[in-house]
């Protein structure tokens, strides 16, 4: 394999970074001073171009290195953060969530950037079976979504405690209104739940299958148990005893905080990556 | 030279402001009469309810003390008989580069009552249009007042000055917008139905869903909604109206709690969680303040209003010396301009005096001792004259344009007006006279380096 191609993927992996990057200081610029009033309309852009970037990346390394995008802890995170990004920039002006980018942009990042620690390997043949791709796919786009609603979550709680507090100046007060990231951060949870409920369900039939039985099998099996137990309980809840708001919102940081549990123990347990183009070289040798 | 004369919030009280304070249908009256007047080449009257002021420009700085005294007059007409004697110790006149700065931070709303405010910016570009449309504008001051809308939008953008909520109903209704979004889909109940309630629901109630008025006088109640689109409902309602409203303005007089704990509690149950916001603007205060610690509920009373509208002034005053360099570093271009008008028609003069002085001695030469020369030639000679008269004029013309930019300006125009014999009224020139003025519209849309091309008024 020529090491041009795999040098272009990690181009445009740092060009990636740089663009998220940038978007995370726009909207920061954005968020410090009325002065920096355009910032607020370049950042979404920035990130916009960010999120193709990301696509460009995992279409081009799934290809270049012969992974399947739906198949492994590596493209799971860099996946779901880009779906993060896609979703929030069409949802944005109709959920009118435009200042949470400046909480997406940070964790598309931070995921990225986790992503890269990540080894691009391929799964255990004895290990791959026809559910596995449904069982990553709905469990990234889940995760892109329990991002969203953690994004919401969190700017909510910020701005509910400003508004407690009757403090309405200061850093954040360009966040959304209260009811617009309520309401955000509620259908993001709905839409989110499904595709985490079939990632358990396929991960339950999966691991059945395969005599999985590591402390880290386990430990990961118990996060994503107890992540679907609290997402489960904060839509019953307020359906029927109206948990709106703070109580929510918490509800949603610690169960997108299980999440988070689950693919650290993925991290732990992969192995570091490599740089592409060291896995250029061993591709050709073999 | 600008001349301002006028009272504002600033000199004069409420009582004698209303006295000059003219609606839109005198200002063509007023603008006559102030047009009427030889010692003012141009003028523009502003009435707002907190400023009365005539710009005015006199035909030269020497002028300028006449053309406040014909101000003065104009208004004291106009305020009916004794407004001269009333009105005297509460105006105020500025001439030259105060005047300027004056018109400047008037219309980037740095001398309002309420810092930053952005209504006065509409009142003075009306103002402007009706001035404009009477044909009272020329060069001087509608050059000036174009910078003064710059001056403004630069404000604006540039600095906070306008920036923050600085009124208890805009403080309201920012509040409803930051827990909200807009109040398109939502219910504002007034409990009360005085004047306070009247005027919550001018600010509050526009672009609401729906409008409820709770009043423990019904008549009262329907009354109001009446006025404002809105539903009565009866005072023993209150609990179920609770649980339909998301924004509650209260103002009733009752010297108890109106709103308790254990009400609203109950009420939010009913409502499932979604949020509440009161207003609280009675005072003694309707909504117990523990109220505010239940979730999902948020209570604001008269104080906590004045809280945030007292944060917003204070920001904006931080904002002000910032605003006050743009007006500064504007008002010093506009000098250079205007200094720039000074010595135009001198150099103007100096180099149609050269150039008269050449000409008719090249003719007398061709007339008698070059009459030999052919039409190539002659047109040759001419060239090279023409060539090396506009060298000799070079230094002296970039040295006048150099001194336009400096106080000393006039100085210089003065020098060389002496030293080259030109006709005096290269001094004075740069004021229009009143008949110049369908010219002078033009001059004014020059660039800042352009001489005025009204080469016209000088006489040769």
């Amino acid at each position: 394999m020529s090491l041009v191609i795999p040098l272009l993927v990690e181009i445009i992996l740092a060009a990636t970074v740089g663009t998220y990057a940038a978007a995370c200081g726009l909207f920061l610029a954005y968020l410090s001073h009325d002065r920096f009033a355009r910032a607020g309309t370049l950042a979404p852009r920035v990130l916009l171009v960010g999120t193709l970037l990301h696509a460009v990346h995992i279409t081009a390394s799934s290809f270049v290195f012969h992974v399947c995008p739906v198949e492994g802890i590596h493209f799971a995170l860099s996946t779901a953060s880009m779906l993060a990004c896609a979703i929030y920039l069409t949802l944005r002006r109709r959920y009118r969530i435009d200042v949470v980018g400046a909480f997406v942009a940070p964790l598309a990042l931070v995921f990225l950037l986790a992503s890269s620690l990540v080894a691009m390997s391929q799964p255990d043949p004895r290990y791959r079976r026809a559910i596995l791709p449904i069982h990553v796919a709905a469990n990234l786009l889940g995760d892109a979504l329990f991002m969203l609603a953690f994004a919401a979550a969190v700017a909510y709680l910020l701005q509910e405690r400003r508004l407690k507090q009757k403090n309405l100046a200061g850093f954040f007060r360009k966040l959304p209104p209260l009811d617009a990231l309520d309401k955000a951060g509620h259908r993001f949870l709905l839409a989110g739940f499904p595709l985490l409920t079939t990632g358990i369900l396929t991960g339950v039939y999966w691991a059945h299958g395969v005599e999985a039985g590591t402390a880290a099998d386990v430990a990961r099996a118990v996060f994503g148990y107890t992540t679907w137990l609290l997402f489960a309980g904060v839509l019953l809840l307020r359906a029927g005893a109206g948990w709106r708001g703070r109580r929510a919102a918490y509800g949603t940081i610690a169960g997108f905080g299980f999440a988070v549990l689950v693919l650290i123990v993925y991290l732990v347990k992969s192995t570091p990556a490599a740089p592409p183009v060291a896995v250029a070289v061993a591709v050709a040798v073999q | 030279m600008i001349v301002v004369v006028g009272l504002s919030h600033r000199t004069a009280p409420v009582e004698v402001r209303e006295k000059l304070a003219f609606g839109a249908d005198v200002l063509p009256e007023v603008l006559a009469r102030l047009s009427a007047r030889p010692e003012l080449s141009e003028s523009m009257f502003l009435s707002t309810c907190n400023r009365v002021e005539v710009f005015a420009a006199a035909h030269h700085d020497e002028a300028a003390g006449l053309a406040a005294r014909a101000v003065r007059d104009v208004l004291a007409q106009q305020g009916g008989a004794s407004a001269d004697e009333a009105l005297t110790p509460y105006l105020y006149e500025v001439s030259g580069r105060d005047a300027v700065r004056h018109i400047f931070r008037v219309a980037a709303s740095l001398d309002s009552m309420v810092l930053g405010e952005p209504q006065i910016l509409g009142q003075v570009k009306r103002a402007y249009d009706a001035a404009s449309a009477a044909g009272t504008l020329g060069s001087i001051l509608g050059r000036c007042m174009t910078r003064a809308f710059s001056v403004a939008k630069k404000v604006r953008t540039d600095t906070q000055v306008g920036a923050g909520t600085v009124s208890i109903s805009s403080v309201a209704v920012d509040l409803a917008t930051r827990i909200f979004g807009d109040l398109a889909g939502h219910t504002v109940l007034l409990l009360g139905a005085g004047e306070m309630a009247e005027a919550a629901a001018r600010s509050l109630g526009k672009g609401a869903k729906h409008i409820r008025v709770c009043n423990r006088s019904f008549e009262r109640a329907a009354a109001l909604a009446g006025s404002i689109g809105g539903d009565a409902v009866q005072w023993d309602a209150l609990g179920d109206e609770l649980t339909r409203a998301d924004v509650v303005v209260a103002s009733t007089a009752s010297r108890e709690f109106v709103v308790t704990h254990d009400l609203v509690k109950r009420a939010m149950k009913e409502r499932k969680g979604r949020t509440l916001l009161f207003v609280d603007i009675a005072v003694p205060r309707n909504v117990e303040p523990s109220v505010h610690t239940i979730d999902n509920v948020y209570v604001y009373n008269v104080d906590d209003l004045e809280q945030q509208v007292a944060l917003g002034l204070k920001s904006r005053e931080s904002e002000a010396a910032a605003a006050e360099r743009i007006v500064l570093a504007e008002l010093a271009e506009f000098e250079s301009w205007r200094r720039g008008l000074l010595v135009a028609p001198a150099i103007i003069a100096l180099r149609a005096r050269t150039h008269e002085i050449l000409n008719g001695e090249l003719e007398r030469a061709f007339a008698s001792r070059l009459k030999h020369l052919g039409d190539a030639d002659r047109i040759l000679l001419k060239q090279v004259i023409e060539g090396a008269a506009n060298k000799v004029l070079h230094a002296p013309t970039t040295r006048l344009r150099e001194a336009a930019s400096s106080v000393e300006g006039a100085d210089w125009v003065r020098a060389v007006t002496h030293l080259f014999d030109l006709p005096e009224r290269t001094e004075a020139a740069a004021a229009p006279a009143p008949s110049d003025r369908s010219h002078d519209s033009h001059d004014a849309t020059s660039g800042d380096d352009e001489p005025p091309t009204g080469s016209r008024r000088l006489p040769h």
